[in-house]
């Protein structure tokens, strides 16, 4: 060690996975970084304490990982695939990055766009937008291309809240909700398994809440790290938790006295609840306004929605004359016809959901059913406040929470909407105690969540479909997946293209559908912070479509699966390396909920022997070489890179003729982003943020609930009723049919107004049919869940995290019940081979009580079988055993972590003792 | 203590841990922790039967105990408390004998003989942090020791500035783990445990552990440890279960098989010659082939402590260290023996019989202060050594008889007496397994020492009684036949020795005197329902 050099710590951030980032300080002797520390001095203002978690201290073996790609590589062998050897060999800078300019420039002059009329680029990021807080200003630079296809998923969708995402941003601008942690007392998890996958601040917001009494009921059909955690574990047959929320709601709509337990002036005001549906399925119009009528009992007469209105009618039906506006403006006139409120359209479509039915599909009793509406009608509060910075507001605090699975695919939006209602039905939607959105990715702009919430005609959010008309329809997807031209809701924004169906690109380049373009390849293909070939659904046949693509650049860490694939490696300056101005505080994510909001700077803290660079290097010299300077200089200027360099009140604009090194383009970035902040009171430099960390200032606790927003503007919240689904649906149904599409059929289906329970695990047990198997040679449900120690971190190489991850219980292989267990003859650490018609994984069996006999699960995202040392983990992974089908695709392009299965013993000894 | 010493101790919510890990990894950090080592760690809990089941996580590490078991057995001084309560380890003194690992039932120390490297090779960034020093000793959490002291130092208050707390506790991110002085009633440990309930580890064993575990909130009131399921036996391996001791291997149990045998054999001996015309010289050969015996069982012990070159350092604790009152017994042994050598008198080999008693006695204490290992810290356990060592003695001065009849005559005596003593181990073993799980041996030792239990009493008991019985009536035997129930005898020690020390000898495990009341079916928290 080189003792001259003084010991010193280095601020920075750790955003591995999105519910950070959160702000370390690392340790450096002698010019190497030895150690990783939160940084305390954020305490006070982190709804973290200032903590950093168990990834970040990952970080020190991640810089210093000998299995690190050293230089930038060039592939040998032009043949890909998963047993080719691609013969990597060293070669300079200069020559990779001349080697894709000149692929991009050629890209440029073919016209950008192929035959197919898909950009001949593309580019896969990891989820969460995480990749974005640590590529530089590489998002300027794709943003100077101009025409980039986003939309190979790397397991988006399937992955994700999905359903959260598109529902929650049309309902409230929640792209994630979180509870109003603080104030909450009862929360209803479906599977939600925040104590893994909520960060630091849902962890700490959390423990605090429970032992402030906060109540948590977790339904779910493994007992996770959250259900280990909550008041309650209730378990649950996987996918049927629409079923056990409709009877939920049934109880409380049916058994008890919703008239007594509901917020009746928050139904009546602010929603769509008495709004008039006519019987075509769409609200009654005034002829005149065309604006949705209200009955108002005070007077018995049908006024529009925002007429003085003194009680509006919430049930039963009215005589009344109006108009219906369906699909494709088709009118209907009615005279004097009687119409329900589309509360009683509730009442009516919930009256089947009763606790006895729900028990029945869902396993769980009716009894407890009852009970967990009761409780959540006990704590709701109804028709209390509280004062919120001076402000009275309503104070109900429930919540109800859904886990990934839940979330997407067939059935989430079911659950969804469940949830949404239920907590509209009792007033917590945007109220302190509540649930609240804490973010927007779809609506924009993004850096609030009220901007966009703007009163439409019908007194409801706006919101950006994507246009299903005749005259606006896309009938010409714009990239492979589509999501312009098939989801409506994804709307059209920098992230709708991860959010459409990001798996279909992959799906149909094996098998291309009917009346669709040809699914051709992308000329050029990066990759950044990804590997889809491990983190997909059906990873082995990703990982053969992505063999065939003709020319990946990768940027790349270590050797990894899709890497494999590729013919350019670059290796960038990691975490410990680069550096970054990135945004904190306000309201993001999951459970980030600040009274602050400001900046903090990712920096070099030690420098490595590895032949790495910077993003913001690589991306101004890829422009350089690419001749594409301007458009990238001016894409920074204009903020492509996450600060915005000139506004009326200042100008800190890079000269875009000049290509500029990183320190001058972060230091225009850090002046400017100070200059914001304060209002140009205090304007620092990178200098600045590099010795300082971080620069903040206050955030109103205000602007964390909509529900304010929403009175001020007199905006209802557009529940229960869903007429605006209906139509999309129906357009889309006529415009797909208009051109020969019929392979979406099924997922037009779900477009209605109040969504029907279906029996969800059918849809699975019926794919194994479909894909040629007996469903009874697959008796077992598989389901994934959260490992905190590795989402999202592309740390599945390291070490230390495996060390310590082997304490949580799962880490070791596939949890399987005890009974089911000794039933099939396996032991503890036996080996297991798990089967799906999709595909085959193999691991050790991990005996556990608290898992359904019918379910077993395999943690996070393993299966590699190149990654140096994740290779040899030996451990089972259910995207081997997903099936990629449209049949398991739902109406926004969603699938589900749920596979049928069957369990085998495997050959060899048992697991080996540590 | 003075009342302004301070007693450093911490609480743990076990309503607001979620398993995660960072202080786990926080600490691997702080104290630059090598592959497998982890001073502090987290356990996944899983209690009762499908759907009754019930999950939690469990901080563990080093409880600083206010009686820690690991100190006294410390021959060295190595391990020592300070006035504040911290239990400290002296890298230097060590000499890594792992008393202090088998002693302790929290299983909280770590012995490292070959540390390696996480990527199998060393990185830069692990050789600027390694620890040389810490090769072959005795190693374990220290609270952050150099913090606290530091931290102190520059004017801050330990539990309250994060600069100045255990890793563990100020990285956190769940604030379960709250470190501070116990003896400052205004310390937020202090008030943590005022006004919760909490509970402390193993307290049945008297080391009053300095962690507070808290159990209970509002919504998760506590509920009292309640079979957990409908398990006819016990409940299955998990998370609470004590792994096998491995500190002690067989060189270990070598000390306590020969050393028993040669002390007993001295001692049995000595009282024979008071009974017997046993000549001077045979009797001092008999002392000399004990001696023997003893030193290639230290010799085995040698080679398994950690620092070899310091094992000299043993004799730095008589005042508590049985280990180290060993070390002095043999040299009283030894100086008697040397004596009857150099000078002939019955006197020296009266003292070399005193020494070999209290080896004999010395190593009983060595094993049953392995206060971690329930099979061993029974009390029984120092007079099942100490019988058996004088049975098995028995048996070595019966084939020593048998083989050099001219220096140990024997009458009736020797076979009488080692009936007597056969019988008498023999009736201490079935006392020792009877009780086994009353004591708390768990399960998995209960089954091996089960397992075990026929073949003792065939090979080590009933045939070397039959033997002895034989030489008693067939008056006719050749002299060389008393060898037989000797041979017997040794072996049947050496077995039981081996199997209670390498493979009955599972740690306490952790346990929960009391459980948040969450989890599903009965577990489950009282509905809120107003």
């Amino acid at each position: 060690m080189d003792q001259t050099t003084p010991k010193k710590t280095v601020p920075t951030f750790c955003y591995q996975c999105v519910a950070g980032p959160d702000l370390m300080r690392v340790e450096v002797e002698g010019g190497i970084a030895t150690r990783i520390e939160s940084n305390y001095s954020i305490g006070n203002e982190h709804p973290g304490g200032g903590r950093v978690c168990v990834k970040a201290y990952g970080l020190i073996q991640k810089t210093y990982n000998p299995d690190r790609v050293r230089t930038p590589m060039k592939r040998t062998n032009p043949k890909k695939g998963r047993d080719e050897d691609p013969g990597f060999v060293p070669i300079s800078w200069d020559e990779a990055l001349d080697t894709v300019a000149g692929k991009l420039r050629k890209a440029i002059d073919d016209g950008l766009t192929d035959t197919s009329g898909y950009p001949r680029i593309a580019a896969s990021f990891g989820g969460g937008g995480t990749p974005t807080q640590y590529m530089g200003t590489f998002p300027a630079f794709l943003a100077a291309l101009g025409n980039v296809d986003l939309g190979f998923g790397a397991g988006q969708g399937v992955k994700c809240y999905h359903s959260e995402h598109l529902y929650g941003e049309l309902w409230h601008r929640a792209f994630i909700v979180a509870p109003d942690t603080p104030r909450v007392n009862y929360i209803l998890s479906c599977g939600h398994n925040g104590d893994a996958s909520t960060g630091v601040a849902g962890i700490w917001r959390h423990a605090d809440a429970r032992v402030r009494g906060m109540k948590r009921v977790q339904v779910e059909p493994h007992q996770s790290i959250t259900g280990a955690v909550s008041a309650e574990w209730i378990p649950i047959k996987p996918k049927t938790d629409a079923a056990f929320l409709y009877g939920v709601i049934h109880r409380i709509l049916h058994e008890r006295d919703w008239r007594a337990d509901c917020d009746i002036p928050f139904l009546k005001d602010d929603t769509v609840a008495p709004y008039l549906v006519g019987p075509n399925g769409y609200y009654l119009r005034d002829p005149e306004t065309r604006k949705p009528l209200i009955h108002d009992l005070a007077d018995g007469i049908n006024k529009p929605f925002d007429g003085d209105i003194s009680d509006a009618a919430l049930e039963g039906s009215f005589t009344v004359s109006g108009i219906e506006v369906g699909a494709d403006a088709d009118e209907w006139s009615h005279d004097a016809i009687q119409a329900r409120t589309a509360h009683q359209v509730l009442l009516d479509h919930m009256k089947p959901y009763d606790p006895e039915w729900a028990a029945a599909e869902c396993d769980v009793p009716a009894d407890r059913i009852r009970s967990v509406a009761d409780e959540f009608i006990a704590n709701a509060c109804v028709g209390e406040t509280i004062e919120i910075e001076g402000e009275t507001l309503p104070f109900r605090p429930v919540a109800v929470l859904l886990g990934k699975t839940v979330n997407n695919g067939w059935g989430g939006y079911n659950c969804c909407w469940a949830r949404t209602l239920l907590l509209c039905l009792v007033g917590a939607l945007e109220v302190p105690g509540g649930m609240i959105g804490t973010n927007v990715k779809l609506n924009r702009p993004a850096y609030d969540r009220f901007t966009s919430a703007v009163k439409g005609p019908d007194g409801v959010m706006e919101f950006p479909f994507n246009a299903t008309t005749k005259n606006e329809w896309q009938s010409q997807p714009h990239i492979r997946n589509a999501y312009r031209t098939l989801v409506p809701l994804v709307a059209n924004s920098a992230w709708s293209s991860a959010l459409g169906p990001a798996h279909l690109p992959w799906l149909f380049q094996k098998s291309p559908p009917k009346n669709w373009p040809e699914p051709t390849k992308p000329d050029i293909w990066f990759c950044y912070r990804t590997n889809p070939a491990i983190s997909s659904w059906n990873t082995p046949e990703v990982t053969k479509r992505m063999a065939e693509f003709p020319f990946t650049v990768a940027f790349a860490y270590t050797y990894d699966e899709t890497n494999h694939m590729a013919d350019i490696l670059l290796p960038e300056a990691t975490d410990l390396e680069s550096t970054q101005l990135i945004q904190i505080g306000g309201t993001k994510f999951v459970e980030q909920l600040w009274t602050h909001q400001g900046w903090t700077i990712r920096q070099p803290a030690c420098e490595t022997e590895v032949d790495c660079r910077d993003m913001t290097d690589i991306a101004t010299e890829l422009a350089v070489r690419t001749g594409i300077l301007e458009p990238y200089n001016a894409a920074i200027n204009k903020g492509g890179h996450g600060v915005r360099l000139a506004t009326k009140d200042f100008d800190y604009r890079l000269d875009e003729t000049q290509p500029h090194s990183l320190e001058e383009i972060w230091n225009a970035s850090a002046k400017a982003a100070s200059h914001d902040l304060s209002g140009g009171e205090e304007i620092n430099d990178l200098d600045w943020f590099k010795e300082h960390g971080y620069m903040l200032r206050p955030f109103p606790q205000l602007d964390w609930y909509l529900y304010p927003h929403m009175k001020k503007n007199g905006i209802r919240f557009e529940l229960p009723y869903q007429e605006r689904i209906l139509r999309h649906g129906t357009q889309l149904a006529r415009r797909l049919h208009g051109i020969g599409v019929e392979w979406w059929d099924v997922q037009l289906e779900e477009y209605e107004p109040l969504p029907a329970y279906k029996p969800f695990p059918d849809i699975w047990t019926e794919h194994v049919r479909e894909a040629g198997g007996d469903p009874d040679d697959f008796p077992l449900w598989a389901l994934t869940s959260r490992s905190m120690q590795y989402s999202w971190g592309l740390n599945v190489g390291i070490p230390m995290i495996n060390e310590v991850a082997q304490n949580v219980s799962g880490h070791k292989g596939l949890i399987i019940n005890r009974g089911t267990a000794e039933g099939l003859g396996l032991a503890e650490g036996d080996p297991v081979v798990i089967q799906s018609v999709a595909g085959e994984t193999r691991g050790y069996a991990v005996l556990r009580e608290g898992i359904r006999p019918d379910t077993v699960v395999m943690i996070g995202q393993f299966d590699h079988w190149k990654t140096p040392f994740a290779k040899d983990l030996n451990l089972p992974s259910l995207n081997s055993l997903t099936s990629m089908s449209l049949s398991l695709t739902d109406s926004t392009g969603s699938g589900a972590d749920i596979a049928r299965v069957r369990v085998m013993r495997g050959d060899g000894p048992p697991r080996p003792e540590e | 203590m003075n009342e302004t010493s301070p007693r450093w101790g911490m609480t743990i919510d076990l309503n607001r841990c979620v398993g995660c890990q960072t202080c786990t990894i926080a600490c691997k950090h702080a104290n630059d922790t090598t592959p497998g080592v982890q001073w502090r760690s987290v356990i996944d809990v899983e209690t009762g039967q499908y759907p009754d089941v019930q999950r939690l996580f469990l901080v563990t590490g080093c409880q600083h105990c206010a009686e820690p078991s690991c100190v006294p057995v410390c021959p060295t001084g190595a391990t020592k408390q300070r006035a504040d309560g911290l239990v400290t380890m002296d890298y230097e003194l060590c000499i890594g004998c792992a008393s202090c690992a088998v002693a302790c039932p929290y299983q909280a120390r770590t012995i490292v003989h070959d540390p390696g490297f996480y990527y199998g090779e060393e990185t830069v960034q692990e050789r600027a942090v390694a620890h040389d020093e810490r090769i072959g000793v005795a190693q374990k959490c220290t609270f952050c020791i150099t913090r606290v002291d530091d931290g102190l130092a520059a004017g801050l208050s330990p539990g309250i500035d994060v600069d100045a707390t255990p890793a563990c506790a100020a990285s956190c991110i769940a604030s379960a783990i709250t470190f501070g002085d116990f003896n400052n009633p205004e310390s937020p440990v202090s008030k943590l445990a005022e006004a919760n309930d909490y509970f402390q580890m193993h307290g049945e064993l008297g080391n009053d552990p300095q962690i507070k575990y808290l159990y209970q909130t509002p919504s998760v009131p506590g509920r009292d440890p309640e079979e957990p399921g409908p398990y006819e036996e016990e409940p299955p391996e998990g998370a609470l279960t004590g792994q096998l001791q491995k500190f002690w291997d067989m060189r270990a149990a070598m000390n306590f098989i020969l050393g028993g045998l040669g002390s007993g054999a001295v001692v049995v001996a000595y009282l024979l010659s008071l009974a017997n015309d046993v000549p001077f010289a045979g009797l001092r050969i008999v002392f000399s082939i004990a001696a023997a015996v003893m030193a290639v069982g230290l010799f085995f012990v040698w080679l398994k402590i950690g620092r070899k070159l310091r094992a000299a350092f043993v004799i730095l604790r008589p005042h508590s260290s049985w280990m180290s009152r060993e070390v002095y017994a043999v040299a009283v042994f030894a100086a008697g023996l040397i004596g009857a050598w150099m000078l002939p008198h019955p006197g020296w080999l009266a003292l070399a019989a005193l020494g070999a008693a209290l080896f004999l006695y010395a190593q009983a204490r060595i094993l049953q202060a392995g206060k971690g290992i329930p099979a061993w810290r029974t009390p029984r356990m120092i007079w099942m050594l100490i019988l058996s060592g004088l049975a098995e003695g028995a048996g070595l001065n019966a084939v020593i008889a048998g083989l050099l009849p001219w220096a140990l005559p024997t009458g009736f005596a020797l076979p009488i007496a080692g009936i007597v003593l056969v019988v008498i181990a023999a009736s201490l073993w079935r006392s020792y397994v009877d009780n086994a799980k009353a004591e708390g041996i768990g399960a998995k030792a209960r089954a091996v020492l089960s397992k075990a239990t026929p073949r003792l009493y065939v090979i080590g008991h009933l045939a070397p009684i039959v033997g002895y019985f034989a030489l008693i009536t067939w008056t006719a035997a050749p002299i060389w036949l008393f060898a037989v129930p000797g041979v017997l005898v040794i072996a049947g020690g050496a077995y039981w020795k081996a199997v209670v020390i390498t493979r009955a000898a599972h740690f306490q495990g952790f346990a929960l005197a009391k459980y948040p009341r969450r989890g599903s079916g009965r577990f489950a928290a009282p509905l809120s329902v107003g």
